[in-house]
């Protein structure tokens, strides 16, 4: 569950007030698209979530952890309840496919045994399991992005946040990442997504939270051409 | 922390020196290059230290003892010379003995002429040599006040000049071996730091999926000691062959040294222990603790 009251940011180095006394409210098991111009403040959004950045006032509560409160040395407990995916892939060119999933379940110690089985079935929901020995930068785009949801979702985190997964990638294959992201969310999930193509909102429809300026100026679930065929 | 994952991650250190092999490259060679440089200055150093303190050591004073002292009397005189603590060793040389020496060292003609003289003019001797050259001129006088003293003779005005020559080759010895020391270590922390910053996105990555910084810097502390043993070994392989080249052309003309009275070079045997050691420990270290550092900075994300 994600909570903000009141968040607003303000960007100490260029003075400019990214977020506004912004209230949200992303129940479990939701599916949210978050929308809006260039510059609105939705990366800024998500660095919240990650406790990237600090909210200049109000308060930010992400799974149970109040982020004002959290300390330095805990921040990795609250990630580790969270799958990212960026727009740019952000593997690590120096670990296999494999390894790259492995490593977020090496972070939290898991038993060997359990990794050997976990991540192969996990690379087999995203459609790779004859890449896995590759390294990134021998796959496509669309392949790289689909490596990162293998890694978002391999700890069964209980959010998953995505800032414009899509915006790399072949607008095609776009449908094909928002398919998975909608099946992972069906298993209980909560999703939260940041993108800039409208034609994949309208498709998908769901609930839609558009930010301009640093302010939501509409927030409402909304059907998609997707559900009406 | 479980086992599994504590090998992974020196695992991981180990073959992050093959993946990330250019930078580790320039990270041996910098190590290489500064162990190389400190050692060989220190060992320079260690060498000509031994060759003033061997011509210390040949700088007698010498004690004449009274005609009038018995060999009771010389006896307790050795006694209380020993007694000096600036007093290293000390030895009896007999006037027999300074006689046979004298003659010896003449011509036929000379020792013709006084081989027949009646009565050994020479007296009694104590030869000794001091710990501390510094304070050669307090320990004559002390020496003076003892009973059954003749007279001493000391080389007071060549253990001046060896004083100035030793603290001035100190001085000079220490801030050549520092000053490498630091252009090292400032070389040595940037390299770290550029090969660190090289894999800041790895680093942020990890950052992101949850890692602590102590999963995140242990593989780097491991690849960093690993460089740095390695380039220790390099550095003690060059060194023995410079070493031993320079002690080759040295001791070949072994003469030499005696007749200047000098201590002869170390072998490179005798050093191999402390040398082996100090290197293999620096090299660990800053590769170790200077990788880990220039990793802090990247984690705070
Ligand atoms: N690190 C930063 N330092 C200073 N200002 C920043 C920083 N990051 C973002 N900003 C500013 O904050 C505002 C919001 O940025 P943000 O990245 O949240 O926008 P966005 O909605 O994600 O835009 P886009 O769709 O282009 O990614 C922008 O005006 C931006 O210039
Ligand atoms: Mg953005």
């Amino acid at each position: 569950m994600v909570e903000f009251q009141d968040v607003s940011v303000t960007y100490n180095s260029s003075g400019v007030d990214a977020l506004n006394k912004v209230n949200l409210k992303i129940n479990d098991g939701d599916f949210a698209f978050v929308v809006g111009p260039s510059g609105a403040g939705k990366s800024t959004l998500i660095k919240l979530v990650l406790k990237e950045i600090d909210a200049t006032s109000g308060t930010v509560l992400v799974n149970g952890f109040n982020l004002k409160k959290l300390r330095r040395s805990k921040v990795p407990a609250l990630r580790r309840t969270i799958g990212v995916v960026f727009q740019d892939f952000r593997l690590i060119p120096t670990m296999t496919v494999y390894e790259n999933v492995a490593f977020v379940l090496r972070v939290i110690d898991a038993p060997a045994k359990y990794i050997r089985s976990r991540v192969p079935y996990v690379i087999s929901l995203v459609g790779l399991s004859d890449k896995a020995k590759c390294y990134p930068t021998e796959l496509s785009g669309g392949e790289q992005q689909r490596v990162a949801l293998a890694r978002a979702l391999v700890n069964d985190p209980q959010l998953i946040i995505a800032d414009e997964p899509t915006g790399n990638i072949d607008p095609a294959l776009s449908y094909e990442i928002v398919e998975l992201l909608k099946g992972i969310n069906e298993c209980g999930t909560t999703i939260l997504m940041v993108t800039h193509e409208h034609d994949l909102v309208r498709y998908f429809g769901g609930r839609i939270i558009n930010i301009n300026k640093g302010s939501i100026d509409f927030d409402e679930v909304v059907g998609g051409a997707h559900d009406e065929n | 922390m479980k086992i599994s994952s504590f090998r992974y991650l020196v695992s991981q250190g180990i073959t992050g020196i093959w993946k990330n092999r250019m930078m580790t490259f320039a990270s041996f060679c910098i190590l290489l290059v500064s162990l190389l440089m400190v050692g060989l200055a220190s060992l320079t150093a260690i060498n000509l230290t031994r060759i003033i303190s061997g011509i210390e050591d040949k700088s007698e004073v010498v004690v004449v003892i009274s005609d009038n002292a018995d060999k009771a009397a010389e006896a307790e005189l050795e006694e209380h010379l020993k007694a000096i603590p600036n007093v290293n060793s000390i030895e009896l040389y007999s006037k027999e003995e300074a006689w046979n020496g004298m003659l010896d060292s003449m011509t036929e003609e000379e020792r013709a002429f006084f081989k027949y003289a009646d009565e050994n003019p020479l007296p009694d001797t104590y030869r000794l040599t001091v710990k501390d050259i510094e304070l050669m001129s307090e320990t004559t006088a002390q020496i003076e006040t003892l009973d059954f003293v003749e007279s001493t003779q000391s080389p007071t005005t060549f253990a001046d000049v060896l004083i100035s020559i030793r603290r001035i080759f100190t001085i000079l010895a220490t801030a050549v071996v520092a000053a490498l020391v630091v252009v090292s270590l400032v070389i040595i922390s940037n390299t770290t730091r550029a090969s660190v910053f090289a894999r800041r996105k790895e680093i942020n990555i990890m950052k992101y999926v949850g890692a602590t910084n102590a999963f995140i810097r242990i593989p780097f502390f491991v690849e960093g000691m690993i460089v740095g043993l390695i380039a220790a070994l390099g550095a003690l392989l060059m060194t023995k062959f410079a070493y031993e080249g320079v002690y080759n052309i040295f001791s070949d003309d072994s003469v030499i040294w005696v007749v200047m009275g000098m201590k002869k070079l170390y072998s490179f045997n005798e050093l191999l222990f402390p040398v082996s050691v100090s290197y293999l420990a620096a090299g660990a270290v800053i590769g170790a603790v200077g990788t880990s550092i220039s990793t802090g900075k990247h984690l705070k994300v």
